[in-house]
């Protein structure tokens, strides 16, 4: 076994040495240290990830220990990498009540510099889209301003002639009271703040439902006096502010999309953190795809919001999801009558108004004609007039379109199908468990000797996504090369090892399942390497330049 | 409906107060559908002309900002073909607190005042910046022609 020296990111064993999985594990004990890669360097290999790899710290916050309980299911032999490996991801997973619970410490800290009340901070917090250090220096730059224009303070507000002699702030009952909103004469709750401008109950609750999910300050109906976290649950009569603030922070994490991604999988509400995204571009230039996990354990890849997407590559994802809604009839809608936020990419439909466009999103303000950013067109906006003609190179090109269309629907059956099958095997998972439970009781074997069926399934799931990606790469390569024939041939291997087994997990029979327990093994096993080779093949492929987008 | 009630209301304090240069009612029936009439401001290239607009209150009004479209044609940066006009209290800026009165008042003041520097027309915007005098006669001949 060697050590030191280049050596140490490489494991190399034979069959049977087991200390090699001392040293394997020995590499990762580090805490936080994530780096969903699948290379020797990055030990765990295609993951093994059992649950244990989750510890909730006291706070709250949940960090992921990956690989620590990780035991190969084989071994590995030593691979030369393809012009060099990548750092580490340090990250952490969070959901905006996370957040936003450390916003609530931040407030405290803060609190003593700017002596005013911790709700009022909150809100100054709010407006300045949680940015410490924006916030302080507009503090202390025009600080009396700052309190007025955001409608904290109540003295500029205050109406003079006021003969309304209530409690503000406070709910109250008042007899044969007309709203001004609804027009209503009736006995009824009001709310008023400090302005005098009071409504009935039911028309302050409207109001405010209706603007929670904006996540802005929430003002007087007829003044910018703003609504405190408080008034907003006294006026509900139930928590409903951290509605408010949770939407607040949505839109902070959306507008620092460098550093925080949401899990793009369907109801997850995870949110992973990156602090460090400087080694990114690393990533990216060896072809690399950042994966993270959340909490959730869906993985998917930090740097385009998609999912686990190996072989591929970013740009080779991003083209080939492209493609394929382009030919798909459902979002032929979308493509035609939406653009793209051109900073957070989210879809915009214009359903109306100018071109001046604020993403809803991430608010960035561009126009509608050129998706440059608006700022210049105050001044210079006939500039984008210019209308960009793309019609005549798409007629030139229709007939190579048409080529490559064919060949495009070839893999994008294949592609289709792995995941059809992939969904399928998910449903499987979810008899695992159950089956894993027959073998105790009916097997009497622990539950931790049984758990060769989960990670069977996890090293299959793994298996059919790196095979499901590898068909993307696969079209965009340069099908003369030799390099692409022994990409192509590694697919059949690998589409081979998986079906094999995908086919043992079928099996219901607890009693079949253990005596062929060394066969769950075996499969697993040569998935596992088959699953490394594609990708390892795959990332070859892209750093060689035989497998890239042509425009 | 509570919609129904509030804006009964405003057709009443149109009818007792209305405000200078402006009215506005439902079209037969339909307390929801109006239309409303804007003489053009004797301050700009639009004075003389008579501008109709239609009014549809959404259900959740106030809440939600009524739906004001010009159904006369008029040449301004802020106003398109189809009427559409490009106001912020009209959109994001729409309070429970702003009456219909109050909006046409402002699409007045509009009038006025175009913002050029938020346009929905950008030919016309670009007219109004550099060349005002040019501005000013088509708008005036398109009032002359479409508002008279």
């Amino acid at each position: 076994m060697s050590s030191g020296g280049e050596n140490d990111h490489f494991y190399s064993f034979d069959e049977g040495d087991s200390s090699s999985i001392e040293l394997y594990e020995s590499q990762n004990t580090s805490e936080f240290t994530i780096h969903g890669l699948v290379f020797p360097k990055l030990t765990s290999v295609t993951s093994q990830e059992s649950e244990f790899d989750i510890n909730e710290d006291e706070d709250g916050v949940d960090t992921i220990y990956d690989g620590m309980l990780d035991t190969p299911i084989t071994k590995n032999s030593k691979r030369i990498l393809c012009e060099g490996s990548v750092p580490n991801l340090n990250y952490e997973c969070l959901t905006t009540k996370g957040i936003f619970e450390r916003m609530l410490q931040r407030v405290d800290h803060l609190q003593p510099v700017f002596a005013i009340p911790s709700a009022d901070i909150l809100i100054l917090l709010q407006h300045y889209d949680w940015n410490e250090e924006r916030l302080l220096e507009v503090w202390t730059e025009k600080m009396d301003n700052l309190l007025v224009e955001l409608g904290l303070s109540i003295t500029a507000n205050v109406k003079k002639d006021n003969d309304h002699n209530s409690h503000f702030r406070e709910v109250e009952f008042k007899n044969d009271f007309t709203c001004i909103i609804c027009c209503d004469n009736k006995n009824t709750e009001t709310f008023a703040l400090e302005c005098g401008h009071e409504y009935c109950i039911s028309c302050y609750r409207h109001y405010i439902k209706d603007k929670l999910h904006e996540g802005n300050i929430i003002s007087c109906m007829d003044c910018p006096l703003a609504l405190k976290n408080d008034d907003i649950d006294k006026v509900m009569g139930h928590p409903s502010s951290s509605k408010l603030m949770d939407s607040s922070i949505k839109s902070f994490v959306q507008k620092h999309n460098r550093n925080y991604k949401w899990c793009p999988f369907a109801d997850c509400k995870s949110i992973v953190h990156l602090r460090d995204t400087s080694s990114l571009p690393e990533y990216t230039r060896l072809h690399y795809s950042p994966f993270v996990k959340c909490n959730s354990f869906h993985r998917f890849c930090f740097n385009c919001g998609f999912e686990v997407h190996a072989p591929a590559d970013c740009k080779i994802t991003s083209a080939w999801v492209k493609k394929a809604r382009k030919e798909s009839e459902n979002l032929n809608w979308v493509l035609s009558h939406t653009k793209e936020c051109p900073k957070c990419s989210v879809n915009i439909e214009k359903n109306g108004g100018c071109n001046h466009m604020v993403c809803s999103s991430c608010k960035y303000e561009f126009c509608w004609i050129c998706e440059g950013p608006w700022a210049p067109h105050g001044k210079n906006f006939f500039q984008c007039t210019m209308y960009k003609n793309t019609e005549d190179s798409k007629s030139k090109n229709a007939e190579d379109a048409n080529k490559t269309l064919k060949k495009y629907a070839f893999y994008y059956r294949l592609f289709n199908e792995h995941e059809v099958s992939a969904k399928l095997d998910w449903n499987l998972g979810q008899t695992v468990g159950t089956k894993v439970h027959a073998l105790q009781e009916r097997m009497g074997i622990s539950w931790i000797d049984g758990q060769f069926l989960s990670e069977s399934l996890k090293v299959l799931n793994e298996g059919r996504t790196v095979l499901k990606w590898s068909f993307a790469v696969a079209f965009y390569s340069d099908a003369s090369h030799n390099l692409t024939k022994i990409f192509v041939d590694n697919q059949m291997l690998l589409a081979t090892a998986v079906e094999f087994l995908s086919e043992l997990l079928q099996i219901k029979n607890p009693e079949v399942i253990m005596k062929r327990r060394p066969e769950f093994y075996n499969k697993a096993g040569y998935v596992e390497n088959r699953t490394i080779a594609l990708m390892e093949c795959g990332r070859e492929l892209l750093c060689k330049g035989i497998c890239k987008v042509v425009e | 409906m509570s919609s129904s009630k509030r804006i009964a209301k405003e057709l009443s304090d149109l009818g007792r107060d209305p405000p200078a240069s402006c009215s506005a009612g439902p079209v037969g029936d339909d307390l929801y559908h109006w239309q409303a009439s804007i003489m053009g401001p004797s301050d700009s290239p639009y004075a003389g002309g008579v501008f109709f607009l239609s009014i549809h209150f959404p259900t959740d009004y106030p809440f939600k900002p009524p739906k004001v479209n010009f159904t006369t044609k008029i040449y301004h940066p802020n106003i398109n073909s189809s009427g559409n006009i490009c106001l912020d209290i009209l959109k994001d800026q729409w309070s429970p607190a702003l009456t219909l009165s109050k909006v046409l008042l402002s699409v007045c003041s509009l009038l006025t005042d175009a913002n050029p520097d938020d346009p929905l027309v950008p030919e016309i915007a670009q007219i109004y910046k550099t060349d005002k005098a040019k501005y000013e006669a088509t708008a005036k001949e398109w009032t002359k022609k479409y508002a008279v």
